[in-house]
């Protein structure tokens, strides 16, 4: 009877452990769909900051114009393109696929930066 | 970014329409009819008098452009940006140095057409003055293409 006890209350925790790492899992799932990973980059005195970045796919980029002269945020492989960024204005995008994504303001071609995506 | 720089497209369609190339023009003109203006003026040379007045006959006659690009540039390059802070100022004083450049044409303009009338002293200070506002002017293009920026 005591054996049979401990059976059951050995099957009862394992059970639980069993669901609490299910429930684990899904809420990180959730979270993780709920939450994509975002991150910003800085245009100001005539430079990306940080000029390369490494991202998980998925991950949005913002770039932020903190400068006082208009810029843009375009593709060397035309993937992305923003539109000209007055004072504070923003340009957002997702990256979904891996690779390695050079981008220039076209503005100032001296202005390079590169966002590498694994 | 690999863009052929013989491809005549990259000359015809350059979202800047060449304002940043033709800029040069009125602005080395114009500073080289000033310092010829003065040197005659000190030297009494006619010489240099008539070389200052065609320099600025051409300084004037390629405001036109300039200023015709420069609103190109903004329409295109700067997809019609807010006019404020820098760009403002770039367009302020790119109009009001124009103007001071045709009204220093006019005074000498004036007096070639009659050369019995000799060239007014007032012209000098109107002529640095309008030297300093184009440098300004200059400077502040040079922010905007970016040449002015640091690195």
């Amino acid at each position: 009877m005591r054996r049979s006890v401990s059976i059951a209350v050995l099957l009862v925790a394992l059970g639980l452990g069993i669901a609490g790492m299910g429930a684990g899992t899904g809420s990180f799932t959730a979270s993780a769909q709920q939450n994509p990973e975002t991150t910003e980059v800085k245009i100001d005195n005539f430079s990306f900051g940080p000029g390369t970045l490494t991202v998980p796919v998925g991950t949005t980029i913002t770039w932020t114009n903190r400068d006082d002269i208009p810029h843009t945020v375009v593709s060397t492989e035309g993937v992305f393109k923003s539109k000209v960024l007055d004072t504070d204005e923003k340009f957002s995008f997702t990256f979904s696929k891996a690779g390695s994504y050079p981008y220039f303001c076209s503005i100032h071609p001296k202005m390079t930066g590169k966002v590498v995506v694994q | 970014m690999s863009a052929n720089p013989f491809d005549i497209r990259t000359v015809l369609l350059a979202k800047h329409a060449q304002h940043v190339v033709l800029i040069h023009f009125p602005i080395a003109l114009f500073t080289a009819a000033v310092a010829l203006d003065y040197l005659g003026h000190w030297t009494k040379s006619r010489t240099l008098a008539a070389a200052a007045y065609f320099n600025l006959l051409l300084a004037a006659v390629s405001t036109v452009p300039v200023v015709a690009t420069g609103l190109a540039a903004w329409q295109w390059a700067l997809e019609r940006q807010k006019l404020k802070g820098i760009l403002l100022m770039h367009l302020v004083l790119g109009c009001i140095s124009s103007v001071l450049i045709w009204i220093v044409f006019w005074i000498h303009f004036r007096v070639h057409r009659h050369p019995e009338e000799s060239l007014p002293k007032y012209r000098l200070p109107i002529e640095a003055f309008a030297v300093f506002v184009v440098g300004l002017t200059g400077h502040l293009g040079g922010f905007l293409s970016g040449v002015n920026g640091p690195g």
